[in-house]
């Protein structure tokens, strides 16, 4: 497989598992989840420094997925007390796990480097050169892994399509038929820090938190029905993916960062020209609504006296 | 500044760092509300992402790094971030948290790729870059606490001027924008005030603390109070005190600052949640227990009643039968009817006390009236619409609609 297939294939299934996800975050209002967990698995990797001495990769990918699964589920009961909106409940809790981790290094581990970059965050542009064989194919280690973690959300949302969605929309409804809308988001919460921590040692931390918010953000402009958004939203991931690395081998630069900008491009363009609720559309609609009032006001003023 | 760092008895150097921090508590407390409230919280994380790109460009434009003018292209982009914020959220259908996401995750994508870009030029001075803002806490100096002062002082002016205006935008900006508000001016105004906040305290503690700076000493106050006013003035106080403290903790103790602060900022957020009056999950849980405990002794206290009345007084196995309850519910009502005096013992046998039938007297009147109310209530003609208390119809219906309630309440002849 070439380096550029490889690479690209690696970004689609990140845009894949974190699109299947994604748009289940967004429309529960807890997108930013990927970016706190981001920073709350640094205690993880101090964690499993200071007890196993090492910075090998499933080592530190365990210890990060054990404080990134921390991370959601407090975040989740501090939502639960019913005091703190989701967005303040995330703000609390990743800063604190940071700051054990920042607190961790400086007291323990000030001798070595031990950052988030130089353990957890992998480099894309590396993925095609860390590869395992499978009957007797080289095939890279992070789609493997990548293509594990899409199939099962994809079991999650297609085993659970019914509970999530009701859950998402009207949560106090799925309680009276008998779904647990807590259990459902706390699932969800932790098949979101798992996948994010999984792709993080792939391609590093900004491509994933992009992957889950933008292209979820840009669906949700495009459609009302929640299957469509979830399949627009991994299409849109792909699309960023394989703009992205063009972009990126033509200007040579960071491939992440190309294809965050790809994605971040698509947002805006969507955001201008979306059919509905783009602002273009929506400025038109107006346009047309005040030449309309404009235009009933002229029909019926003569038969009102001008005051 | 200096008659300001001589009044506070500790070392120069210490007195400075606490100085800067009580500053930045105070800011972040004040000015974060506005974030928080507006369902914004993570506005913090969003512009301590947009540093990078405006370093990054601050840098290609000057060349070198100089703290002051990577500072201001960090301030810049951060206004433009922010400003895209509200904007998308304003326009479209993006909820708040996602816009932020979108924001902060378009801007570090740029970020990273101007980095290459620069990595590419082969500037030596270039190493660093990425972290620059992002470093903890370098030991502030004075020169910074005066800047830091001057620019909390400002904003805490403005909010103090413009207090009505904010408080109706924030709460109901239809209604803000139908009085004549100059709404989106001052959407502006106070995103631009968060984010003078955020680069007051970025030096201090670090983008990613600062966070939660901006989030905690508002969560905490607003378990105190229900009122904007005092909350501000609260989440002041509370930031304040948390940065001071978290201050001297880690000078003591020789580790950084930020996560200090953010550990203690955190806790006191911790015992808030759980034990502010009212609404604390502690408080809660503690008056649910009373409650249910108060209407397990009454029903138990009435069921005795019925059974004195009805027959010879019975013993713990009767009562139980005659009442339905579960036996546990019926022995622990009488240990606590005991325990206060309602009840008599012969034998097995139970009998109420003077006190008891009283208070079982009290009983059966409240139920009466509250029957009364949900049949006759709306013939009283109260002044106000408000809901009277349920548990205590008497005191808060007053004596005389008290009397009008039984007087209704009596059966009378229907008029020929």
């Amino acid at each position: 497989m070439s380096t550029d297939v490889t690479i690209i294939l690696t970004a689609g299934l990140v845009a894949t598992a974190t699109g299947l996800i994604g748009p289940f975050l967004v429309l529960r209002r807890v997108a930013l989840v990927g970016d706190a967990v981001s920073h709350a698995v640094l205690p993880g990797i101090v964690m499993v420094y200071l007890l196993f001495q090492t910075r090998a990769p499933l080592a530190v990918v365990v210890g990060a997925s054990l404080f990134a699964v921390v991370c959601v589920l407090s975040i989740d009961a501090l939502k639960a007390t019913g005091l703190v909106k989701s967005d303040a409940a995330i703000g609390l809790v990743f800063p604190l796990l940071f700051s054990l981790g920042v607190l961790g290094i400086t007291r323990y581990a000030s001798g070595i480097h031990l950052d988030l970059d130089s353990t957890i965050y992998g480099e894309i542009a590396f993925a095609p050169f860390r590869t395992v064989s499978i009957g007797g194919f080289e095939i890279a280690r992070s789609i493997v892994q990548l293509a594990c973690v899409s199939v099962f959300n994809l079991a999650l949302i297609t085993l659970l399509w019914k509970e999530i969605k009701a859950t998402t929309f009207d949560p106090d409804f799925s309680r009276t038929i008998g779904i647990r809308p807590a259990l459902l988001s706390r699932l969800l919460l932790i098949a979101v820090a798992i996948t994010a921590v999984i792709a993080f040692e792939s391609v590093g931390a900004i491509l994933v938190v992009t992957m889950i918010i933008v292209p979820a953000a840009t669906a949700y402009l495009l459609t009302d029905r929640l299957w469509v958004m979830v399949a627009l939203t991994v299409s849109i991931g792909w699309v960023s993916a394989l703009a992205g690395h063009t972009g990126a081998s033509a200007i040579d630069a960071s491939i992440a960062g190309a294809m965050g900008l790809a994605a971040a491009c698509g947002f805006a363009l969507v955001l201008l020209a979306s059919p509905r609720y783009g602002l273009l559309a929506r400025a038109v609609q107006r346009a047309r609504r005040r030449r309309a009032i404009a235009s009933a006001l002229e029909s019926a003023a003569p038969a009102r006296p001008v005051a | 500044m200096d008659h300001l760092i001589e009044l506070i008895p500790l070392p120069y150097t210490d007195a400075v760092v606490a100085l800067g921090a009580a500053i930045l508590g105070i800011t972040a407390g004040v000015l974060g509300a506005f974030a928080v409230l507006r369902g914004r919280s993570l506005v913090g994380d969003a512009l301590a992402h947009s540093a990078l790109p405006g370093v990054a460009i601050a840098f290609i434009v000057t060349g070198a790094k100089d703290t002051g003018s990577l500072l201001v292209g960090a301030g810049v982009a951060g206004i433009v971030a922010a400003l895209l914020m509200v904007g998308i959220e304003q326009t479209s259908r993006i909820r708040p948290d996602a816009a932020i996401g979108v924001v902060l995750s378009s801007f570090f994508s740029l970020g990273i790729v101007l980095l290459t870009y620069i990595a590419d030029l082969n500037n030596a001075s270039q190493a660093g870059l990425d972290t620059y803002l992002f470093g903890q806490a370098a030991g502030l100096l004075e020169r910074d606490v005066a800047l830091m002062g001057a620019l909390s002082l400002a904003s805490l002016v403005v909010v103090a001027v413009l207090f009505r205006p904010f408080k109706v935008t924030l709460f109901d900006p239809s209604f803000a924008s139908s009085v004549g508000l100059r709404v989106r001016v001052l959407e502006i105004t106070m995103t631009t005030l968060i984010v003078v906040a955020v680069i007051v305290g970025v030096r201090a503690v670090g983008a990613i603390l600062m966070v939660a700076l901006l989030i905690a000493p508002t969560v905490a106050a607003r378990q105190l109070t229900g009122r904007l006013g005092r909350m501000l003035v609260l989440a002041g106080v509370i930031g304040a005190a948390v940065g001071v403290s978290g201050a001297l903790v880690s000078m003591r103790a020789e580790v950084p600052t930020g996560p200090v602060i953010v550990l203690v900022a955190f806790g006191t957020v911790l015992l808030c949640l759980l034990l502010a009056p009212g609404r604390g999950v502690l408080w809660r849980a503690g008056k649910l227990r009373r409650d249910r405990r108060r209407a397990r002794n009454e029903g138990v206290l009435v069921d005795l009643d019925t059974a004195v009345h009805a027959g010879p007084p019975p013993t713990e196995r009767e009562l139980a039968q005659l009442s339905g309850r579960p036996r546990r519910e019926i022995l622990r009502g009488l240990r606590d009817l005991h325990r206060t005096g309602m009840l008599e013992r012969d034998g097995d046998r139970i009998f109420l006390s003077g006190a008891g039938a009283g208070a079982a007297h009290g009983v059966h009147e409240r139920r009466h009236l509250w029957t009364l109310w949900l049949e006759h209530g709306a013939e009283l003609d109260l002044p106000d619409a408000r809901e009277p208390d349920p548990h205590d119809l008497r005191a808060s219906l007053g004596d005389e609609h008290t009397e009008r309630l039984f007087a209704l309440g009596t059966w009378r002849p229907p008029s020929p």
